[in-house]
């Protein structure tokens, strides 16, 4: 028997686990391959749906499935928080003591926010990147609020879903434009970044428009600390800012397992070749999604494409077949930048995203997603996706060229980028 | 400047934007005053981005150097809460 064990049961452990039991099915029924999909909770939620709730008064229940109605048949949820990860014995232990032994592992623990890395923050500052019930706290928040500066603020890089500021930024105009009380309200956006968004040539798009909706924009701000009494946000460098309400997105670091079992970088993230998802120097290990230290976007996509990778991976292995496939880098981010409107944030690792004009198509693409993810999450729309997103992946011993697009250079081995 | 400063060196080389940056940033976070940060990076629009960033921090560039394929941006930090 080939036992596949899956920590994390978010995005990309869901569905590599859906996955895998369905390409298994057979092997699964005969007894020859088991699937164990370990996890913290019995909910899951769709985490993009954190800025309805934060920015549009969605409630945090519309958001959430229990994992048992998203899992397939042949995948044992067990609801039971890894707290070891051993490679050398090749096993997962977990909180009530179970040891699993594993013959393929992937780690999909995702990324936590945490706002006590930065003083001052858990109490200075609202956030929509802990869960729906802090993002239902912006909504309450907003709902009193009369006048003044809310300052959106980046506390710390790499965080879940790149655009997600800027995308607060102008759900908080759309907000108060249709209250009718933007005129009593300043935006102002902090960011470490050199421009609005880090990306040039979605900066060349996002720039302007922040210009035209009167958000203030401070680049190269790079938060120390908060003082919740005073109401000031203070950067390395030195700059200063009041605010009457502050919302920040938090740093990021990886989950207490991985640091716990001494398996990651410094931050707390695995150490994954960026191309077959297998965790570095770890035979049968691989890690997906927002846990990696590629930087990539840390977005749902990605864990997504991945995982069609590392499934692939994993049955050729066990077939002991060629044919290993590589993930090509490709993200795809909807940014909603308000009044109906929305841009995608595309790229590879060899191709950055290009320049695009905001649309309403875009719009409703990124709103139909929260229907989508569901299904996604069966694996019932890979064909879709497949014409939808292009190539992303290939074999892995063909190297991809880089797209006419292209203008930045390529890296001897393949660019790094987080887009 | 204080006798125990540190010279960091940061390879950021094969990382594209806002990969270089974020480096120096996270190195700048941990660094004393009077620290020399060495950031290697490929990227074209590192050598830009940290010009930029120097000069509204008021951190001091010491240099810039052209090496083979990638530049060698030396950063002293003189300015940090
Ligand atoms: C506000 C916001 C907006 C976003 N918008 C978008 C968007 O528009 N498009 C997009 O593609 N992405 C978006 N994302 C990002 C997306 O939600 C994540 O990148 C995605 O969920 C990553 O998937 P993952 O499987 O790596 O991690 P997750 O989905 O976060 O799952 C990690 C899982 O691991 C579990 N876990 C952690 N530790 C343990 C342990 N010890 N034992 C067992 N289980 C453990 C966690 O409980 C969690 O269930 C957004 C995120 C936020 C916060």
């Amino acid at each position: 028997m080939k036992r596949v064990v899956i920590v994390g049961s978010g995005d990309g452990g869901t569905f590599t686990a859906n996955l895998l039991a369905s390409k298994l099915r057979k092997e699964i029924k005969g007894g020859l391959v088991s699937v164990q999909l370990v996890g913290e909770h019995l909910l899951h939620p769709f985490q993009p749906g954190n800025l309805d709730i934060a920015f549009k008064g969605a409630v945090p229940d519309k958001y959430v499935r229990a994992e048992t109605d998203l899992i397939r048949k042949g995948v044992e949820f067990i609801k039971d928080p890894a707290v070891k990860i051993d490679f050398s014995a090749r096993s997962v232990a977990t909180k009530s003591g179970r040891t699993l032994p594993y013959d393929y592992l992937v780690i999909a623990t995702g990324a936590v926010a945490d706002p006590s890395k930065i003083q001052g923050l858990a109490e200075g500052a609202l956030n929509f990147h802990t869960g729906g019930a802090d993002s239902r706290r912006v909504w309450e928040a907003l709902q009193s609020f009369e006048g003044g500066t809310i300052v959106v603020a980046i506390a710390g890089t790499p965080h879940k879903c790149p655009p997600s500021p800027n995308e607060a930024a102008f759900m908080l105009d759309e907000f108060f434009q249709k209250r009718g009380t933007r005129g009593k309200v300043k935006i102002r956006f902090l960011t470490p970044y050199p421009r609005p968004y880090p990306a040039e040539k979605v900066s060349h798009v996002v720039e302007p428009m922040f210009q035209k909706k009167g958000i203030d924009v401070v680049t190269f701000f790079n938060v120390d600390s908060v003082d919740p009494a005073k109401h000031k946000i203070y950067s390395l460098e030195g700059e200063a800012f009041d605010y009457d309400l502050l919302i920040a997105v938090p740093p990021h670091h990886g989950a207490d397992v991985i640091v716990n079992s001494g398996i990651g970088d410094q931050d707390g993230y695995v150490p994954t070749d960026k191309g077959t998802m297998r965790v570095v120097g770890q035979e049968g290990a691989y890690c997906i999604g927002d846990a990696t230290t590629i930087p990539v976007s840390k977005s749902g996509v990605v864990a997504h494409l991945q995982s069609v990778v590392v499934a692939h991976n994993i049955i050729a292995e066990m077939n002991r077949a060629k044919g290993l496939l590589e993930y090509n880098g490709r993200i795809n981010c909807p940014m909603e930048v308000g009044n109906h409107k929305g841009i995608f944030v595309s790229a590879t690792y060899t191709s950055p995203p290009v320049d695009q004009s905001p649309s309403t198509v875009k719009y409703y693409m990124k709103r139909s997603f929260a229907m989508i993810y569901w299904r996604a999450l069966g694996g019932g729309l890979e064909r879709v996706f497949d014409v939808f997103f292009g190539q992303t992946r290939f074999p892995a011993t063909e190297k991809e060229e880089p797209e006419k697009t292209a203008v930045a250079p390529v890296a001897s081995q393949g660019g790094k980028r987080e887009a | 400047m204080s006798t125990t400063e540190q010279r960091k060196v940061i390879d950021s080389r094969g990382s594209f934007c806002p990969g270089p940056i974020t480096d120096l940033f996270k190195a700048y976070r941990s660094a004393q005053l009077g620290d020399v940060i060495e950031l290697l990076a490929t990227d074209p629009a590192a050598k830009a981005d940290v010009t930029a960033w120097t000069q509204k921090s008021g951190n001091e560039l010491v240099g810039i150097v052209d090496e083979q394929g990638y530049a060698r941006i030396t950063v002293r930090v003189t300015k940090k809460r």
